[in-house]
């Protein structure tokens, strides 16, 4: 009596966090969930208009260099950071440097109501370590994203969390302004 | 309010004490351009008509305003009985000891007297035995409060006085030392939220019209300047006359106590980077630490180490020494790491300020020194946030004077790539108040630089060259 209950408890709390992961982490990359909408009222996609973005990979001078791509950028600051941080994900087309030196994924973005945005992306799978690698990976997302965006700060998450700093020498329990020192002059 | 207290009290201590404490005697002789009249007391005040007679001027009540003029040449004084507010030529003025209802009109207290009749007519009070000449001259101008801020650098201590309203002073040194600063028309009252900390300037007492500035043996004024927005004096002191002695013999003389806090990178479960197994960036600086240490020592510094063995320490904790120590330099030792195998080479950094969390930072450190100093963060925080700027301004000059010094050396000696000197707002450079830099001594990613980085040859030459840019930034300031 008592297991057949405990399997049932089980299935729920399965079923549920399946919903659950796939309504919320999942939506940003997957085709989203045909609703049953009244044909006249259904949106009509129109593609967001091509657009010329700056974005910012290290070389090996130590600096942050400038790549610009055509991309099309959706209006929503939210979905606009999602584009960039995918193009950014994507790495560089030059000879530059990746901005994160492992292979991470977007898990969510948002952007609260003072123009803060806070992206969250999976931890590196083993420690990362220098103050080059921590400076060009936090200052190519974040300037890439105020460059690009109407955004104010950028806070930076690993797997959902606040991390005090990745390699021992920036502060990452802020957000973040543009800072242009780690950005190559022309 | 406050301002009133306090020159309540001045008042008192300077002439009345005696008589705001007990009371006044029934009659007062007051004498003034060798005319003499007695006043009648009421409790601690005074009869007004009788001087204002003796003063040559016009006393008048209005009926309908129940409000008594007094007045003297140009000068109109406006006074009801029990009402703080007065009305001084067309000004609203705001007393603290309210005039009474007497039997020839109104009394007022001594103070009152003194404060806002006598000193709008251009006189004062002094005292003789039995009574009060009146005579020409305003001794108490307000009060102005003053806010002192210091900042210790290599050679020199800025002393920030914080003004609450312009003032015009004049500077005298003392020929015992030190010196005074006289306001005119002014009382200085000083108004410090935490205790002065310097090597230089000892300490600061308020007088009457003046502000005595007592500073360390030898140390002396080398410039001063009145500034606005907000009024401010700033006063630069610091070793006078200067000695032309080179300065290798006289880097022994300068090391006071204050000590050079080193700070190796990393520690405990924080390895750092990591070159090959068993090569991590926490040994290699604590080796390099150790080696400064000694190279420091040789020339006579005093030197502390954030930590001497492989444990870990909060980023905090580490700067958080260096401040307690009041250290004369802070610098932090670390070896770097590049997904880019070929980048390698020696980096010296400062704080930089220039991103907007800075602010606050400011103002979050303003706030906490407000509230350990038991006031309230509402009051002058827009004025300590300038005053923390300027601080601040002034290290961060300290300091890449310093990165410069320590990288000179570094690319001189040891024939690095110069990657230069840089900025970034880094955790163990933020909030300390004294030069401070991280260096990174070269990229453990890089397979030959790694190889020279653990050779205890290349350790120590990176150890003097680092010692002799610390010798430059010191002997040369
Ligand atoms: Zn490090």
């Amino acid at each position: 009596m008592n297991r057949r209950v405990l399997w049932i408890v089980c299935a729920g709390v399965a079923v549920a966090l399946l919903l659950a992961w796939l309504l919320f982490f999942r939506s940003g990359r997957m085709t989203p969930v045909e609703e049953d909408l009244p044909a006249t009222i259904a949106p009509t996609p129109t593609p967001a208009p091509k657009q010329q973005v700056v974005l910012l990979f290290p070389g090996r001078d130590g600096l942050l260099h400038p790549e610009l791509r055509q991309v099309s950028l959706p209006k929503e600051s939210d979905t606009r950071i999602q584009v960039l941080v995918e193009e950014l994900l994507a790495g560089p087309t030059s000879g530059l440097a990746p901005v994160i030196p492992y292979s991470a994924e977007l898990r969510a973005v948002f952007v609260g109501q003072n123009n803060q945005a806070y992206i969250d992306l999976t931890g590196p799978p083993e420690p990362l370590d220098g103050s080059m690698t921590e400076l060009m990976l936090t200052y190519g997302l974040v300037n890439t994203i105020l460059l690009n965006t109407e955004v104010t700060a950028v806070q930076l998450l690993f797997d959902g969390s606040q991390r005090p700093t990745l390699t021992g020498h920036l502060d990452l329990s802020r957000p973040l302004v543009l800072n242009k020192r780690f950005i190559s002059g022309p | 309010m406050r301002r009133t207290v306090v020159f309540i009290l001045v008042f008192a201590v300077a002439s009345v004490v005696v008589c705001v404490a007990q009371g006044l005697p029934p009659t007062l002789e007051f004498r003034h351009q060798g005319l003499r009249i007695e006043a009648d007391t009421l409790r601690d005040r005074v009869e007004m008509a009788p001087i204002m007679s003796l003063l040559g001027g016009e006393m008048t009540f209005s009926a309908s305003a129940g409000v008594w003029a007094l007045s003297l040449g140009e000068n109109l004084i406006q006074i009801a009985p029990d009402r703080r507010l007065i009305l001084v030529n067309g000004e609203l003025v705001e007393a603290q000891d309210p005039p009474m209802t007497s039997p020839t009109g109104v009394a007022v207290t001594l103070a009152f007297l003194d404060r806002h009749i006598l000193a709008t007519f251009g006189f004062h009070l002094e005292t003789f035995t039995g009574g009060y000449s009146i005579v020409p001259g305003v001794r108490f101008g307000d009060t102005v409060s003053i806010r002192p801020i210091t900042a210790d650098f290599g050679a020199t201590t800025t002393l920030v006085l914080a003004l609450s309203r312009a003032v015009s002073v004049s500077v005298e040194e003392i020929p015992e030392g030190g010196l005074a600063i006289l306001f005119e028309n002014a009382s200085p009252q000083i108004d410090a939220p935490t205790p002065l900390r310097s090597r230089r300037v000892r300490s600061l007492t308020a007088g009457s019209g003046r502000l005595d500035v007592d500073l360390a043996i030898d140390v002396g004024l080398l410039s001063w300047n009145i500034l606005t927005n907000p009024d401010r004096i700033v006063l630069e002191f610091g070793r006078v006359p200067p000695t032309p002695t080179p300065a290798p013999v006289r880097v022994v003389e300068y090391s006071g106590p204050a000590p050079i806090v080193i700070d190796p990178g990393h520690g405990g479960d924080d390895t750092g980077a990591i070159g090959a197994p068993g090569q991590m960036e926490k040994d290699l600086t604590l080796t390099i630490a150790r080696r400064l240490t000694q190279a420091l020592r040789a020339r006579g510094y005093t030197v502390r180490l954030t930590r001497n063995s492989d444990i870990e320490r909060a980023l905090t904790d580490r700067t958080a020494l260096a401040n307690r120590l009041e250290a004369r330099l802070f610098i932090s030792l670390h070896a770097n790491s590049s997904t880019i195998s070929s980048v390698r080479g020696a980096e010296t950094y400062y704080m930089s300020l220039d991103d907007r969390a800075s602010d606050a930072a400011a103002q979050s450190t303003a706030d906490l020194e407000n509230r350990a100093s038991g006031g309230s963060s509402a009051t002058g925080s827009p004025l300590d946030l300038i005053l923390w700027d300027m601080a601040q301004s002034e290290v961060l000059n300290e300091s890449s004077r310093l990165a410069l010094a320590v990288q000179g050396r570094l690319n001189a000696l040891l024939n690095l790539r110069d990657r230069g000197v840089k900025q970034a707002p880094f955790v163990v450079l933020t909030g300390a108040t004294m030069p401070a830099v991280l260096v990174e001594v070269g990229f453990l990613s890089n397979k030959a630089e790694r190889d020279r980085l653990l050779s205890p040859d290349h350790q120590q030459r990176l150890a003097d060259a680092i010692a002799l840019g610390i010798g430059d930034f010191l002997g040369g300031s």
